[in-house]
């Protein structure tokens, strides 16, 4: 009994000086890219390009991949102000054009890293390339999509043959 | 055959009497109480942050020595902006649970509190994002998220202490483990605080309430220990050893009674 009490009130003391900690930093993926796999159609086996330019539509100036080799997958950025992206997309010299239409949706990430908009490929991608995704010449034999849901985890959303 | 079966029936009964009243008896009193606290933590807060308004108060009814049910209820209005994002959440809260003694009746003689409570959380809260902000390699969008109003579902372990100050007035801490079963706004607009849980951001939420209570004492019991007779230990035989052997020991019996005086 004469040591309990002590002990109680001791604790109550040492209850003034918990805190709490609380880290501020973002550390986690902030962008929800679409990622793009690339497949030899001769062997339906993955392969990244010996070179690979991509870009947005009248954003030459601004090249998400230049001539990059090793390229695998593609990560790229989607416009959440509109529903419709168009990338021009150099695969060994050859050019094409991607363009794909979606719906956008907030997403919180963290306290700290506050908000992200993540993209519903829409229903007509999904089923039919050639409404969603228009191939402009052969340089891409096909494409399929692998999840038209695009978020900030890392899967694959998109299986281009070529 | 009634005289042989009511004649056996007594014998039981005295034999029983008579084992209870072997074992000697001690006895505590300890008045049960209808606890009314009030966090003090969350309004001086306030005073330093006008963004986090907690407010929370409880009613706590001893059942007996060792258990008390609770019931907490609380406000809270929070306000966090930062470089890319506002957001807002108001709302109130329930938890009900118990709180269990730890200490032994001797020990807490109805002052002190040193356990644990176990409680289930509900949460009402409106919750909304003024505005966001998102730079990508298209530009900039700036967006919003609406005021949506949900329910959300946790439990809570709080371990603390809590010691009479005064007649009738104690203060005390718990340290508070939640768990959150279901934020009710779906995975893509969780909230980021919630009423009467706090932070969301990790899987189990953990904070420090002080309280402020005052008790209402409204009946007082006699908690029975019961002490069991001493354990003789046989001398190993007579082997010459002057030391003493085969000392006895007073053990208590861990498990009191109660009994209820109004």
């Amino acid at each position: 009994m004469r040591n309990t009490i002590p002990v109680i009130f001791v604790l109550l003391l040492s209850g003034l000086f918990l805190t709490s900690c609380t880290s501020e930093s973002c550390l986690d993926e902030t962008e929800a890219f679409l990622k793009i796999s690339f497949y030899k159609s001769a062997t339906s086996k993955l392969s990244a390009p010996d070179s690979l330019t991509i870009y947005g539509l009248n954003m030459v100036s601004a090249k998400l991949y230049n001539k990059s080799t090793g390229v695998q997958p593609a990560s790229l950025p989607l416009n959440a102000a509109t529903d419709k992206c168009i990338f021009i997309i150099k695969i060994n010299g050859i050019t094409d054009t991607l363009e794909l239409t979606y719906s956008s949706y907030p997403h919180l990430i963290s306290k700290e890293c506050g908000y992200t908009f993540y993209h519903d490929l829409i229903p007509e991608s999904l089923k039919c390339t050639t409404t969603g995704l228009d191939f402009k010449n052969m340089g891409i034999d096909s494409i399929k999509i692998s999840k038209n849901n695009i978020t900030t985890i890392n899967e694959e959303n998109i299986r281009i043959f070529y | 055959m009634r005289r042989t079966y009511a004649y056996f029936t007594s014998i039981l009964l005295i034999f029983f009497c008579s084992l209870l009243s072997s074992h000697a008896q001690d006895t505590v009193l300890i008045p049960l109480k209808i606890k009314v606290g009030l966090e003090v933590s969350g309004p001086g807060i306030y005073f330093s942050d006008k963004n986090i308004l907690n407010a929370e108060g409880y009613i706590s009814v001893d059942r007996n020595e060792k258990m008390a049910f609770t019931l907490n209820a609380g406000y809270l209005d929070y306000k966090y902006s930062q470089y890319n994002y506002k957001y807002l959440t108001k709302g109130s809260f329930l938890r009900a649970g118990v709180d269990f003694n730890l200490l032994k009746p001797k020990k807490s003689q109805g002052k002190y509190w040193a356990g644990i409570g176990l409680r289930y959380g509900l949460s009402v809260y409106n919750s909304e994002v003024p505005s966001f902000k998102k730079e990508n390699y298209w530009g900039t969008v700036f967006s919003s998220v609406g005021t949506h109003t949900n329910w959300a579902h946790f439990i809570e372990v709080s371990p603390g202490v809590r010691a009479d100050v005064l007649k009738n007035l104690s203060i005390g801490w718990t340290v508070s483990l939640r768990k959150l079963i279901y934020s009710g706004s779906g995975n893509n607009l969780k909230p980021i605080y919630l009423p009467g849980y706090g932070n969301t951001g990790k899987s189990v939420s953990t904070g420090i309430s002080y309280f402020i209570v005052w008790n209402i004492p409204f009946k007082k019991i006699n908690v029975i220990i019961k002490k069991e007779e001493p354990e003789e230990t046989e001398n190993e035989g007579d082997t010459g050893n002057s030391i003493n052997q085969g000392t006895t020991t007073p053990r208590t019996n861990s498990r009191p009674r109660s009994q209820g005086i109004m």
